[in-house]
C-alpha cells in the first residue's frame, strides 16, 4: 500500500532548530532576510514578555503581509500596555491595510481597550473617533452601548456621528431613545442622520 | 417572565451576527432550528427579551455565551466520509494541482486535525485508494491529530458503529473493515497507513514540528474557538503548509473572516484556501 508512516513522532524528537530560540536570538531574526524566519520568530516570542517593543518596531518597516499578521497576532496575546499603545497608534496610519489591521486586533482585546475608549473617542482627529467606533463593533464590553450614546450627544463630527447611530441600531436599548432624538436636531441639515435616528428607534420600540 | 418571541427581524439580525463571527449561515429553512436553540439559551441566560439576550450575547467579555450557542447550534458528530465533496475536490483538483510541483519520488504530506476518533483520516485514505490514481504512483504520509489522547487510542483502535459507517459503499465495509458483532474494526492495512498525534494547536512547542504539508484538513473545529485562536490557529497553518499547499475547512467555515493570509480557490466540488506558491 503506498500509504506509508513516517512516524512523526520521531521527527518531533528530531526537531532541530536551525537557529537559537532564546528571547534576544528570536528578537535579532525578527530582521531576517526571510519571510519564514520572522514569521517564526514572531510566532515563537510568545514566550518572551518582554519583546513587545521589538515586535512594534518591526511592525513598522514589515512589509510581508504574512509576518505582519503573525506580529500582530503575537501582539494580541500578549496584549500588554505596549502592544495596546502600538496599536492605537497604527489607528493613525496612513496605511489602511495596517489601520484595519489594528482595528481588528483591538476588537479582541476588550479588556485592555476599554480603559482608553474614552479618550480614542474624544482624540482630536476624527477619522480615530470613526476607528474607535468601528471597534466598538464588535468589542465584547458592558459599556458600549454607554459609549455610543456619548458619540452622539457630544461629538460635533457628523460622520462619526452617523457611524455610531448604525451601530445603535444594532445593539441600542430604551436608554439610548433619548440621545437618538436629540441627535436630529443636532444635524437637522443631515438628512441620512435624522434616517439612520429614526431606523435606530424604530428598531428599538419594536423590541 | 421571559418574552421568548423572536420576529423576523430578529431572526435576520442574528442570522447576520452569527454568520460574520463563526461563518455559519442559516437559511430560512432552519428559522425552527435556530428559534428552538436561541429560545433554550435566553431561557437558560434568564435574558428578558431576544433583544437583551442579543446585546448580551454580543458585548459579553468572556464570549463564554456565544461558545454555549455555537455548540447547541452545531452538530459535533463525525462519520465515514462526511462532507464528501472535500474528499472528491481531492482526488479530482487538490493533488492532480500539487503533484504538478513535485518531483517524482517525492512524499506527498496530508494532516487531518482534529482527528477526533479517526474517521476522517481513514475517509481520506480509503478514498486515496479507491479514487485516486496516482496512489499508483506517489507515496503519500497522512497524519491525524487531537488534543484528546484519550480520542486519538479510539482512533488508533478503529472501531466504528454501524451509523459511523453508514454513508460507506458494502463494497468498503467489507474491503476494509472487520464486522465485530455489531461494530465494524477497521482493516490493519488502514490503521498502518495513518500516524495518530497529539497536538495542541495553540502551543508552539507542539506544533513547531508540523510542517511540509501539502494539504491539511481541518474541517469543523475553527468554529469552537474564539477570534484570537482561530486566527493563531490560521497563522499555524500557514507556515506548517507548503507554498501551493491548500487548507481545507468545514461547509460552514470561511477563511476570510480569520485571516487575509490565504488566496481562496473555488472549485466545482469546493472552496478550499491556498498558500501562495510565492510564499517562503
Amino acid at each position: 500500500m503506498p500509504l506509508i508512516k513516517q512516524h512523526i513522532s520521531k521527527s518531533i524528537e528530531q526537531d532541530q532548530r536551525k537557529r537559537e530560540r532564546d528571547c534576544t536570538s528570536l528578537e535579532l531574526q525578527l530582521s531576517d532576510p526571510s519571510s519564514a524566519a520572522r514569521r517564526w520568530a514572531a510566532r515563537d516570542l510568545i514566550s518572551c514578555p518582554e519583546a513587545t517593543g521589538a515586535l512594534v518596531l518591526q511592525l513598522q518597516q514589515e512589509d510581508d503581509s504574512s509576518v505582519r499578521e503573525i506580529i500582530l497576532t503575537t501582539l494580541t496575546q500578549l496584549g500588554d500596555e505596549l502592544a495596546v499603545a502600538s496599536l492605537v497608534g497604527y489607528l493613525r496610519s496612513e496605511d489602511v491595510a495596517l489601520r484595519n489591521e489594528a482595528i481588528e486586533a483591538m476588537k479582541l482585546l476588550p479588556d485592555e481597550v476599554a480603559p482608553i475608549m474614552g479618550k480614542l473617542l474624544i482624540d482630536p482627529d476624527p477619522d480615530v473617533r470613526i476607528s474607535a467606533v468601528n471597534i466598538l463593533e464588535s468589542l465584547r464590553h458592558r459599556q458600549v452601548e454607554e459609549w455610543l450614546t456619548k458619540v452622539i450627544e457630544e461629538d460635533p463630527h457628523v460622520n462619526v456621528c452617523a457611524t455610531a447611530v448604525d451601530l445603535l441600531g444594532e445593539v441600542g436599548t430604551t436608554s439610548a431613545q433619548e440621545a437618538l432624538e436629540k441627535l436630529k436636531t443636532r444635524f437637522p441639515d443631515e438628512p441620512y442622520i435624522s434616517f439612520a435616528a429614526d431606523l435606530a428607534l424604530k428598531r428599538i420600540r419594536s423590541t | 417572565m421571559a418574552d421568548t418571541t423572536i420576529s423576523q427581524e430578529d431572526f435576520l439580525k442574528f442570522r447576520e451576527f452569527f454568520y460574520r463571527k463563526t461563518g455559519i449561515h442559516f437559511d430560512d429553512s432552519k428559522r425552527y432550528f435556530v428559534d428552538k436553540r436561541l429560545i433554550e439559551r435566553i431561557v437558560a441566560t434568564e435574558s428578558v427579551t431576544f433583544r437583551s439576550y442579543f446585546v448580551m450575547l454580543r458585548f459579553e467579555t468572556s464570549g463564554e455565551e456565544l461558545q454555549a450557542l455555537t455548540n447547541l447550534m452545531t452538530v459535533n458528530e463525525t462519520y465515514f466520509f462526511r462532507e464528501e465533496y472535500q474528499f472528491k475536490c481531492l482526488v479530482n483538483t487538490l493533488l492532480p494541482e500539487i503533484i504538478t510541483s513535485k518531483k517524482e519520488g517525492q512524499l506527498l504530506r496530508i494532516w487531518s486535525v482534529p482527528s477526533s476518533s479517526g474517521e476522517e483520516a481513514y475517509s481520506i485514505a480509503i478514498y486515496l485508494l479507491e479514487y485516486w490514481p496516482g496512489i499508483n504512483h506517489w507515496d503519500v504520509e497522512i497524519i491525524s491529530s487531537d488534543i484528546d489522547t484519550k480520542i486519538l487510542a479510539q482512533a488508533r483502535n478503529g472501531d466504528y458503529s454501524a451509523r459511523s459507517v453508514e454513508k460507506l459503499p458494502a463494497y468498503f465495509l467489507e474491503k476494509y473493515f472487520r464486522r465485530k458483532g455489531d461494530a465494524y474494526q477497521i482493516s490493519d492495512d488502514l490503521k498502518q497507513a495513518v500516524e495518530f498525534t497529539k497536538v495542541n494547536l495553540m502551543k508552539p512547542e507542539d506544533v513547531r514540528p508540523y510542517r511540509g504539508f501539502d494539504i491539511i484538513f481541518c474541517r469543523n473545529l475553527l468554529i469552537y474557538f474564539d477570534d484570537l485562536s482561530r486566527r493563531t490557529a490560521a497563522d499555524t497553518f500557514f507556515d506548517a503548509l507548503n507554498p501551493g499547499g491548500f487548507l481545507c475547512l468545514g461547509h460552514s467555515e470561511s477563511m476570510s473572516r480569520i485571516s487575509s493570509l490565504y488566496q481562496t480557490r473555488k472549485f466545482a466540488d469546493s472552496v478550499v484556501y491556498q498558500k501562495s506558491k510565492e510564499a517562503q
